[in-house]
Order: structure tokens, then C-alpha cells, then sequence
């Protein structure tokens, strides 16, 4: 519990913010805005208040990740014969080649 | 008799067929000329609007169109200059019935008169406009167009459904703003038809088939769908005028944002959607967040997070102060002070550097913004346990050294120090602290309180 004394504390996120690599955009963002405000409202152990910060580090960086890395998927409906139930498949823009 | 012997006898004759003196001969070109005049004196053919088919129509190397235009008694021929032509909305074509616009006027070379066209439209076009209005009052009494219907497109859409032609400009430059402005979805093409006379239908096919899709990784559909075509003529846009098109729309089940380019009078099918958009691109900006805001939005949450941060430690420190002080009350005054003095610089070192790294981190928060927070993550973590060190220390320095002299520290049940008998009446867990260990008692009872 006293993270704040591990003598690594930089070694890596704590595993308590694995699940934020899956979380979309919007929940990470609103998930991010809800740390800045129960940390900006204060009264929190000096503890509570690290693993705060460190969620919101890692809330940030996937906000941020998704912003910088994030490539537009395209599909496209194709009609599977008989059963009249369209599949998507992938394609790609041709002006966008090369 | 030939027109050389003609000359021969008249020559021979002067009284004969020879032009009386009175009545004057007029050349070639003052009839045209006269003809002209007489044309161009009558308003009406100044300004004209003809009906008629189109009969043979040729195009010369400049560019310029030369037709006719016929009807069951007569033909008159037309003319199209090349940048009239150019501007046309389509392009006549023998056996199409069009409304010409423009002047009548005589081509004296040829001694011929023409129509010199500056506009034409499909004939019939009035029974369009009159079809246009009429379906336009029905679906409208019908309430499709109501502003209470249209449905707020989603905040946060994960797939976006598009339903136009899959080649041509309007698809790619849909790809081309969301790829900019949102790469944060997946687009799904439902390809259609746009124009000609089997659009309509595979319009409505194609947005049946991308409203009934579902991604089989989480059995979700698409949030919205964008239907958009580019630019034309009111011909070719008519299918956005076609009933089942409008329908279609106006009962999706996901919202719509219909962008269609045109300069003509909007389509029903604009009317129907939950949005319009003036274009395609426009329709795939109005679909997504902007990224750039976003960016801004979660670098403000990023300084936020930083001064929240440094406010608890701030709080932290002033914490640990305080009990610092409440310990003193244990010793001797030069020993405190001496101490303090000690721990305080110590302290002081610690927060000092707190604040330097909190500087700096600001400073790189508004100097580079999103790249921040890789950094300051060590940054907290360091100082978080630079504030550990810096109890510790302090822990060792005071208390542990009074307690060898015999002293104390005295707690309860919760932890606290006590410093109020009546804090643990009898029965109270206690725990001491002596220099060497702990021990756990308990209370007997209250001997005496000062008030």
C-alpha cells in the first residue's frame, strides 16, 4: 500500500490501469475528468492521491495515443449470396495509396 | 433560255425587260440587312422561350453547337456558342425535347435566321417542379420534415455508415476529412447506384443493408449514416427528389446526415434528414469530434491533474508538520528546536526540489502540451517518495530520540496520539511506543483531566 515508498516506483504503471488501454476515447476522457475532480476537491490520503495522479497519467496517455495513432478503418458492405445479409470487408481508398 | 443569251437579247432590247428607272434595286445584302432590321425591332423574338425536339445536332472544331429544332410543322435552326455550351446542365442530343432560351436573330452571311440559345431545360421541366412541390406538401403534411423529429447525431460515433458511390471524389473525400478529423472510426460503405433511373431503388437497398448491419465483433451497428452524392444537374440529383428515397431516410433507424453538392434548390431527401449538409465533406465534419479540440480538451485535464497533484502534496507536507509539532510538545524546548531546525531544513530540501520539478513540469505542460505526461509521471513518483524519505527522516530525528530518554508516545485504538485522558476511558486499546518497540495496554481508566 505505500507505493510511495517503493524504491521503483517509475518501473511502470501499476497494474491497477491495465484496464485503461481498452477503453474507448470518450470513456477514457470522462474517466480522466473524474480524477481531475476528485483530486482537485483535495481531502485524499497522500496514497489515494498518488494512485489518482497515476490513473489520470495513464487515462492521458491513451487519450492522447488515440488522438496521435489512431487510422481511419474503412469497410465495405458486400452482400453474401442467398441469405441477403451484408458482411463489411475491408478496403482501401485508392487515391490514398502510395 | 440561258442566262448568257438572257443578257444577249436584253442587251439588244433596251426597252425591253430592263428594271423601270422608278423602283430601286436592292443588293443581296440590303435585304438581309432590311430583314434584320425588322427582326431585331420585334421584342418578343429578342427574348424568347422555344419548345421543341431536337433534331440534328453538330458540334464544330471551336466548340460551338449548331441543332435544330423541329416540331411536326416546322424547324428552326439554333446555335450554342461553345462557353454557353460549356454551361450548359446537359448537353442536347437529337430526340431530346428541351426549352431553348434566347434570341432570334439573322446569321446574314447565310441569309438565314437562328436561335442564338443562352439557357435550356428539359421540356417538361414545369411538370417536375409541379410533381416536386406536390410530393414536397404531401411528405410534409405527413410531418416527415418536422424539426421534433430529428434525432441528435451521436457525440461519440464508432462507426459511421456511408451510402454513395464507391468510386468517385465523394467517397474519397469523406475518407479524407474523417481520416483528418477523426481517425477514431470505422467507416462502412453500403455502395449504391446515385443517379439514373435505377438509383432510387438501390438507394433505399443500400441504406436497408447498412441499417440491418451489424459488426458481428460486439453486435453493434453503425451510430450514424452519411448518404451523399457531389455536385449535378437537377436531372441528376432527382433521385434525392424520389419518394422511396425520402422515406427511406426520414424512417432510418440510425440518424442521418444527407450532403448533397448542388446549387439548386434542396432535395427532399435533405429535408428528411436529421441533418443537412451543404456537401459531403461538410456531412463527414458534422459526423465526428474535431481531434484538434479534443487535443486541447485533455491537455487542459493534463495541467488540471499537475496542480491537483501538487496541492495534495502541499497538503501532505502541511500534514506532516503539524504532527511534527504535536510530537514537540514531548521535549525538552532547546532539543526541539535544535531538531526542527534540523528536520526542517531537510524538509525544506525536499519541498524545494517538489516545487523545482513542479515548475518544470508546468512549464513543459504549456510549452508542449499532450507530451507532457510520459514525463511526469517519474517526476510525481520521485517526489512522492522524496516526501517519504523526508517523514522518515524526521521520524527518526524527533520522536526516536526523545523516546531514549525515556519518553513515550502514547496512542489509540484509531492510531492517533493521544493527549486527552478522557480520549480512552477504560477499556481503551492503547499503544505505546517506547524507544526500543511497541507495546499493546489497555486503559484502567481515567485518573485525571485537566479542563
Amino acid at each position: 500500500m505505500m507505493r510511495a515508498a517503493d524504491p521503483t516506483p517509475a518501473a511502470g504503471l501499476p497494474r491497477a490501469n491495465d484496464d485503461v488501454a481498452t477503453l474507448t476515447f470518450d470513456a477514457a476522457l470522462a474517466a480522466l475528468r473524474d480524477v481531475v475532480e476528485r483530486l482537485e476537491a483535495g481531502g485524499l490520503p497522500l496514497e489515494e492521491s498518488v494512485d489518482c495522479y497515476e490513473r489520470g497519467v495513464a487515462l492521458h496517455e491513451r487519450c492522447a495515443a488515440l488522438l496521435e495513432q489512431a487510422e481511419l478503418r474503412l469497410r465495405r458492405l458486400a452482400e453474401t449470396t442467398g441469405s441477403g445479409v451484408a458482411v463489411a470487408v475491408p478496403f482501401e481508398d485508392e487515391d490514398d495509396r502510395g | 433560255m440561258r442566262f448568257d443569251e438572257f443578257l444577249a437579247a436584253g442587251a439588244a432590247d433596251p426597252g425591253g425587260r430592263r428594271s423601270p428607272a422608278g423602283p430601286r434595286v436592292l443588293s443581296v445584302s440590303d435585304v438581309t440587312r432590311t430583314i434584320r432590321d425588322v427582326v431585331r425591332s420585334v421584342p418578343t423574338l429578342a427574348d424568347v422561350w422555344v419548345e421543341g425536339e431536337v433534331g440534328s445536332v453538330s458540334v464544330s472544331a471551336a466548340g460551338h453547337a449548331f441543332l435544330t429544332l423541329r416540331d411536326d410543322r416546322t424547324q428552326l435552326r439554333a446555335v450554342i456558342f461553345r462557353d454557353v455550351r460549356l454551361s450548359l446542365p446537359f448537353e442536347p442530343m437529337t430526340g431530346h425535347r428541351i426549352v431553348a432560351h434566347g434570341r432570334i436573330d439573322l446569321y446574314e452571311q447565310q441569309g438565314a435566321y437562328q436561335l442564338y440559345v443562352d439557357a435550356i431545360q428539359p421540356a417538361g421541366f414545369g411538370d417536375l417542379a409541379i410533381r416536386f412541390e406536390q410530393l414536397k406538401a404531401r411528405l410534409a403534411a405527413e410531418g416527415l420534415f418536422e424539426v421534433a423529429r430529428k434525432r441528435p447525431l451521436p457525440r461519440w460515433p464508432q462507426r459511421i455508415g456511408v451510402v454513395t458511390s464507391p468510386t468517385g471524389a465523394v467517397l474519397h473525400d469523406i475518407v479524407k476529412v474523417l481520416g483528418r478529423r477523426w481517425p477514431l472510426v470505422t467507416l462502412v460503405l453500403s455502395p449504391t447506384l446515385v443517379q439514373g433511373p435505377g438509383a432510387p431503388a438501390a438507394i433505399v437497398e443500400a441504406l436497408t443493408r447498412i441499417g440491418r448491419w451489424r459488426d458481428p465483433a460486439d453486435g453493434q451497428g453503425v451510430d450514424l449514416v452519411i448518404v451523399a452524392r457531389g455536385g449535378g444537374s437537377l436531372e441528376d440529383l432527382w433521385s434525392f427528389n424520389d419518394e422511396a428515397v425520402v422515406r427511406a431516410i426520414a424512417s432510418h433507424p440510425q440518424p442521418t446526415i444527407v450532403g448533397v453538392g448542388h446549387e439548386t434548390d434542396t432535395t427532399l431527401a435533405e429535408f428528411a434528414a436529421d441533418v443537412r449538409a451543404a456537401t459531403p465533406s461538410v456531412a463527414a465534419e458534422l459526423a465526428v469530434p474535431s481531434r484538434d479540440e479534443q487535443a486541447r480538451e485533455i491537455a487542459i485535464l493534463a495541467r488540471r491533474l499537475a496542480g491537483a497533484a501538487s496541492a495534495q502534496v502541499a497538503a501532505g507536507a502541511a500534514a506532516l508538520d503539524a504532527q511534527r509539532r504535536s510530537l514537540d510538545g514531548y521535549r525538552p524546548a532547546l532539543v526541539v528546536a535544535h531538531e526542527r531546525e534540523r528536520a526542517g531544513a531537510l524538509l525544506d530540501r525536499g519541498a524545494a526540489a517538489i516545487a523545482l520539478r513542479l515548475a518544470e513540469a508546468r512549464r513543459e505542460a504549456t510549452a508542449e502540451g499532450t507530451r507532457l505526461w510520459a514525463a511526469a509521471g517519474p517526476v510525481l513518483a520521485e517526489r512522492a517518495s522524496m516526501l517519504a524519505a523526508a517523514r522518515a527522516s524526521l521520524e527518526a530525528l524527533g520522536p526516536l530520540a526523545t523516546l531514549q530518554r525515556g519518553y513515550a508516545i502514547v496512542r489509540g485504538g484509531d492510531g492517533h496520539v493521544l493527549t486527552d485522558p478522557t480520549a480512552a476511558p477504560a477499556g481503551s486499546p492503547l499503544r505505546i511506543r517506547l524507544a526500543g518497540g511497541s507495546l499493546d495496554a489497555r486503559s484502567e481508566g481515567v485518573r485525571d483531566s485537566r479542563p
